[in-house]
C-alpha cells in the first residue's frame, strides 16, 4: 500500500466524511487548536525569555521549568489531536501542500532544539538556575525555540492560502 | 451616514484595496495576531491560575500580576492594530458579521474583568497586601480564562 492510498484511505474513513461535512466540527477544531498554540507558545516564550535571560515570575530557571511544562505539553498533545483530525479530513490535500511540510519540518527542529538543551545547558541547570543572564548555550537553546515556535504559527496560518 | 456607505467607503479606499492586493498582507498580518494571541493568552492564563491560586502559590500575588500585566496590555494593542487592518481589508464581511460584534464585546468585557481583578495588585501601595478581599478574585480568575476562551473561538468563527 502505497503513501497515497493510504492517504485516501484515511480520507475515506466516516470520521473524516464527518468533519468534512458537520459544518462546525472543523472551525470548532481550529478554534481548540489556536487556544493550544496560545497556551503552548505562550507558556514556551516565558521558559525561552527567562533563558535569554528575562526575569520571570521566578528566580530559579528549573522551578520555572518544571512549574510551566507540564501545561505546555498538554496543550501540544491538544493540538497535535486537532491538528490530526484536521489532516484526517483532507488528508490528501495537505500531504500535497508543501507549507503544510515546511511546518512540520520546523516542528521536528523546534523538538530537536529542545533534545539538545536538555541533553546539555539543562544538565548543568544547577550551576546557572539563579543566574542572569543565563550561559550561551541556553540563550542560544532559548532563542532558537522563540524564532521556531513563531515561524511554525506563522507557515500553520499560511497552510489556508495555499 | 449608513453603515452600507461606511463599509463601501472603507472597502473603496486605497488602503483597503492594498490590503486585498498584496497576497501577503492578510496571512502576514494574521500571524502576527495570533502570536498576540498567545503572548496575552499565556501571560492572562499564568496570572489568572496565580490568581486561583493553581499556580507559583508560593510567590507573592502582586509580583506575578506585575510581571505579566504589561505583556497582556501590549498584546492587546498589537491585536487591535491588526485586527483593524483585517477589518479594513474585508469590512464588508466582517462589519456585518455578528460573531466579529460578539467578539468585541467579549473582549472588552474580558480585560475590563482581568483588569478589575489585577488593579488593586498592581498599585504601588497595595504591594505588601494581598488581593481585594470584597472580590471573589478566584471565581473571577477562571471565568476569565474561559472567557479568553470564548474570545477566541469567536475569532475562529468570524470566517464561516
Amino acid at each position: 500500500m502505497d503513501i497515497q492510498s493510504i492517504l485516501q484511505a484515511l480520507e475515506d474513513t466516516s470520521l473524516a466524511a464527518y468533519i468534512r461535512e458537520s459544518g462546525s466540527f472543523f472551525p470548532n477544531l481550529e478554534s481548540v487548536h489556536v487556544i493550544g498554540i496560545a497556551l503552548v507558545f505562550g507558556t514556551i516564550a516565558v521558559v525561552d525569555l527567562r533563558l535569554l535571560g528575562i526575569a520571570s515570575h521566578r528566580r530559579s530557571a528549573l522551578r520555572l521549568i518544571q512549574e510551566l511544562l507540564p501545561y505546555t505539553w498538554v496543550a501540544f498533545a491538544a493540538c497535535v489531536v486537532t491538528g490530526l483530525l484536521m489532516f484526517t479530513s483532507n488528508a490528501t490535500t495537505y500531504a500535497q501542500n508543501s507549507v503544510f511540510w515546511w511546518k512540520m519540518g520546523l516542528l521536528l527542529l523546534a523538538g530537536l532544539n529542545m533534545g539538545f538543551f536538555h541533553l546539555g545547558a539543562y544538565r548543568r541547570i544547577e550551576e546557572w538556575d539563579t543566574t542572569l543572564p543565563p550561559p550561551g548555550q541556553a540563550r542560544v537553546a532559548g532563542f532558537c525555540s522563540l524564532a521556531l515556535w513563531a515561524c511554525v504559527i506563522g507557515l500553520g496560518r499560511w497552510i489556508g492560502f495555499v | 451616514m449608513s453603515s452600507e456607505l461606511i463599509i463601501a467607503w472603507i472597502y473603496a479606499s486605497p488602503l483597503s484595496t492594498a490590503i486585498r492586493d498584496l497576497s501577503w498582507v492578510v496571512p502576514t498580518i494574521q500571524s502576527v495576531h495570533i502570536v498576540a494571541i498567545a503572548v496575552i493568552f499565556g501571560a492572562a492564563v499564568i496570572s489568572d491560575l496565580r490568581l486561583a491560586g493553581v499556580l507559583a502559590a508560593d510567590e507573592p500575588m502582586a509580583g506575578v500580576v506585575r510581571r505579566y500585566f504589561p505583556w497582556m496590555r501590549a498584546a492587546l494593542i498589537v491585536l487591535l492594530l491588526t485586527g483593524l487592518v483585517m477589518v479594513i481589508g474585508e469590512p464588508d464581511r466582517v462589519l456585518v458579521n455578528t460573531t466579529f460584534w460578539l467578539k468585541m464585546f467579549l473582549v472588552v468585557a474580558v480585560f475590563t474583568l482581568a483588569w478589575s481583578i489585577r488593579r488593586p495588585l498592581l498599585r504601588p501601595a497595595a504591594q505588601a497586601q494581598g488581593a481585594d478581599q470584597k472580590l471573589p478574585i478566584k471565581a473571577l480568575a477562571w471565568l476569565s480564562i474561559a472567557l479568553w476562551c470564548v474570545v477566541i473561538f469567536c475569532g475562529r468563527w468570524i470566517a464561516y
